[in-house]
C-alpha cells in the first residue's frame, strides 16, 4: 500500500513516462539524498533515461537543493531530464477560465452565506467567509464575516469583516450607515451625519478604514474576468 | 369556537403597554366580545390601578397558575363594561413564581372561557416576557416613535418571529406637530426599520394620563383621540382588517400657516 499522505520527507510516484518526487524542503540535503537513493534502488532499471520531477511543495528560493538533486540523480541512476513542476499558478488560474468559458460552474460549491430578510436588533450573523444580506441590517444587529460584507440594502449595525485580520476586505452597502465597522483589526465609528443614500463600501487604505463611493471607485472593476467565490 | 390570546409587549418600559391593554380590551368587550385582560408584570402590577379595579383584588393569576383558585374566582368584572374582567397580577411575588408550562395551561382554558384573552406583558425580556408569550396565538408590538423605542422593538420583533409569532405594531405616541418640525420620528421612519404590519397609530393625548390616575377607560371618553385610535384598533382585531389607517394629522391653525409663510416668530 502507498500511504500519499505519509510524512515522509521524501514521496515517490509514477506520472506519465517518468517519476514525480515529492520532497520536504525543511529536511537535510543529506537524508533526503539517503531516502531518494533508497526508493530509485527498487526502480532499478526503470529509473535510466526516465524524466523525473522534483516537487518542493511550492517552497521559493530552494533552487540550490534542486540542482544538487538533480546533478545527484543523473549521475547516480543516469536519469535523462530532471525539472521542476510547471508553475503551480498558471494551472488553477487556466482552469478558473476554462470553466467560466463554458458556464460550467454549476459545480461550484460557495463558501458565501447568502441572508434574504432584515436582520433585526439583537441577531447576531457570523460566517467564516463573505456574507450578503439582500435586505435591511437594523441598528442593534451584529454582523461578523471572515472576507466580505455585502448589504443589499440598508446597512445599521455594528459590522465586522475580514474576522480576525483579513485587512483586504470590504463592506458594501446600498445605504451604508453602520454604527460601527471593523475591517481586520481596525475599527471605526460609524458617522451620525445625515447622507444621501447612496452605494457606498468601505476598505482599508493606510491603516485606517476609510469609505468611498462604490459608483466611482468600484474596487471589483479592475479585476477582469469574473472570479467565483 | 375558542377564543384567541393576544400578547401586548414592546421590549421597552413605559412605551404604552398597560394604556394599550386596558383601551383595547375595553374595546373590544364594547364590541360585545368576552374579554380577559393579564396583568403579567407580576410584581409590579398596575392594570388593575388603571382600570380602577385595585380595591376588589381577591386572587391574582399566581393563584389561578398555581391552582389556588378558579379562573372565575380571579376574574374581577368591570364596573363600566359589561364583558370585561381582569385577572390581576401578584404584587408580592416575582417572575419566577410562574412556570411556563402553567402559564400555557392557563392560556387554554382562557382560550375556551373568552373571546380575546389580552396578556399585558412586562418591560424586558427575560422570564416575565418568556411567560406572556408563551401561550399567546397573536402578538402586538407597541413603540412609541424614539429611536430606544423602535430599537427595542426590533429585538422584541425577532424575539416573537423565533417563537413563530407574527406581530403587528402600534406606534403610540405619535405628536404631529413635532413630527411636522422633524422633531420626531414619523410612523413611515419607524416602519421603515420594523417592517412589520401596522395595527395602528396613536396619537398623544393628554386624556390619557388622567384617565389612568382615575380609572376610567380611555374609550368611554368619544373626545379622546387615542381613545378612538384604540377603538379602531380593536375593531381591526376584531374582523374589519380592512378599517383604513389614519395618520395623525396635526391641525395648523390659519395664523400658524400664515405666519410661517410670511417668516414670523411666534
Amino acid at each position: 500500500m502507498i500511504n500519499f499522505d505519509s510524512s515522509a520527507p521524501v514521496k515517490l510516484k509514477g506520472v506519465g513516462d517518468g517519476f514525480w518526487i515529492t520532497i520536504d524542503p525543511s529536511c537535510p540535503e543529506n537524508i533526503l539524498k539517503s531516502e531518494i537513493d533508497k526508493l530509485f534502488k527498487n526502480l532499478k532499471h526503470l529509473a535510466i533515461n526516465s524524466s523525473v520531477v522534483i516537487d518542493v511543495k511550492g517552497a521559493k528560493g530552494r533552487d540550490d537543493l534542486i540542482d544538487n538533486i538533480k546533478s545527484y540523480l543523473i549521475k547516480t541512476f543516469e536519469v535523462a531530464k530532471v525539472s521542476k513542476p510547471a508553475e503551480k499558478r498558471s494551472i488553477p488560474t487556466e482552469r478558473i477560465r476554462q470553466r467560466d468559458l463554458s458556464k460550467g460552474w454549476n459545480q461550484h460549491r460557495s463558501d458565501v452565506l447568502m441572508l434574504r430578510g432584515r436582520v433585526r436588533s439583537g441577531q447576531k450573523i457570523e460566517a467564516g467567509k463573505h456574507i450578503v444580506i439582500t435586505g435591511d441590517v437594523n441598528p442593534g444587529s451584529e454582523i461578523s464575516a471572515g472576507g466580505d460584507v455585502i448589504v443589499l440594502g440598508r446597512l445599521a449595525g455594528k459590522v465586522h469583516a475580514g474576522c480576525p485580520n483579513d485587512e483586504t476586505a470590504i463592506i458594501f452597502a446600498l445605504e451604508f450607515k453602520p454604527t460601527q465597522v471593523r475591517i481586520g483589526g481596525i475599527v471605526a465609528a460609524g458617522i451620525d451625519e445625515e447622507i444621501s443614500a447612496k452605494p457606498e463600501y468601505a476598505c482599508v487604505e493606510d491603516d485606517g478604514i476609510i469609505v468611498k463611493d462604490y459608483m466611482k471607485a468600484n474596487p471589483f472593476r479592475k479585476m477582469p474576468w469574473p472570479e467565483a467565490i | 369556537m375558542e377564543g384567541k390570546v393576544i400578547v401586548i409587549t414592546s421590549g421597552k418600559g413605559g412605551v404604552g403597554k398597560t394604556t394599550a391593554t386596558s383601551s383595547i380590551g375595553a374595546a373590544l368587550a364594547l364590541e360585545g366580545k368576552r374579554v380577559a385582560i393579564v396583568d403579567m408584570d407580576i410584581g409590579l402590577r398596575n392594570l388593575d390601578v388603571v382600570m380602577g379595579l385595585e380595591n376588589r383584588i381577591v386572587f391574582n393569576i399566581v393563584d389561578v397558575v398555581q391552582g389556588k383558585c378558579k379562573i372565575s374566582q380571579a376574574a374581577i368584572r368591570d364596573r363600566r363594561i359589561e364583558n370585561l374582567f381582569l385577572i390581576p397580577a401578584s404584587q408580592s411575588d416575582n417572575k419566577d413564581v410562574l412556570t411556563t408550562s402553567g402559564v400555557e395551561r392557563v392560556a387554554k382554558q382562557l382560550r375556551k372561557e373568552f373571546d380575546y384573552v389580552i396578556m399585558d406583558s412586562p418591560a424586558g425580556i427575560e422570564k416575565g416576557f418568556e411567560n406572556s408569550i408563551v401561550g399567546a396565538n397573536e402578538a402586538l408590538v407597541i413603540c412609541t416613535p424614539d429611536v430606544s423605542a423602535v430599537r427595542d422593538a426590533d429585538r422584541v420583533i425577532g424575539l416573537l418571529y423565533s417563537r413563530s409569532l407574527t406581530p403587528k405594531l402600534i406606534v403610540n405616541r405619535i405628536e404631529p406637530a413635532r413630527v411636522e418640525r422633524g422633531e420626531m420620528l414619523s410612523h413611515e421612519d419607524v416602519l421603515d426599520v420594523l417592517s412589520i404590519d401596522l395595527a395602528g397609530l396613536v396619537p398623544m393625548d393628554e386624556h390619557v394620563l388622567i384617565s389612568s390616575n382615575t380609572g376610567t377607560p380611555l374609550v368611554l371618553q368619544n373626545d379622546s383621540k387615542a381613545g378612538q385610535a384604540f377603538k379602531r384598533i380593536a375593531r381591526r382585531l376584531n374582523g374589519e382588517a380592512d378599517l383604513p389607517i389614519e395618520a395623525p394629522n396635526h391641525k395648523t391653525s390659519m395664523w400658524n400657516k400664515i405666519s410661517k409663510t410670511f417668516g414670523f416668530k411666534k
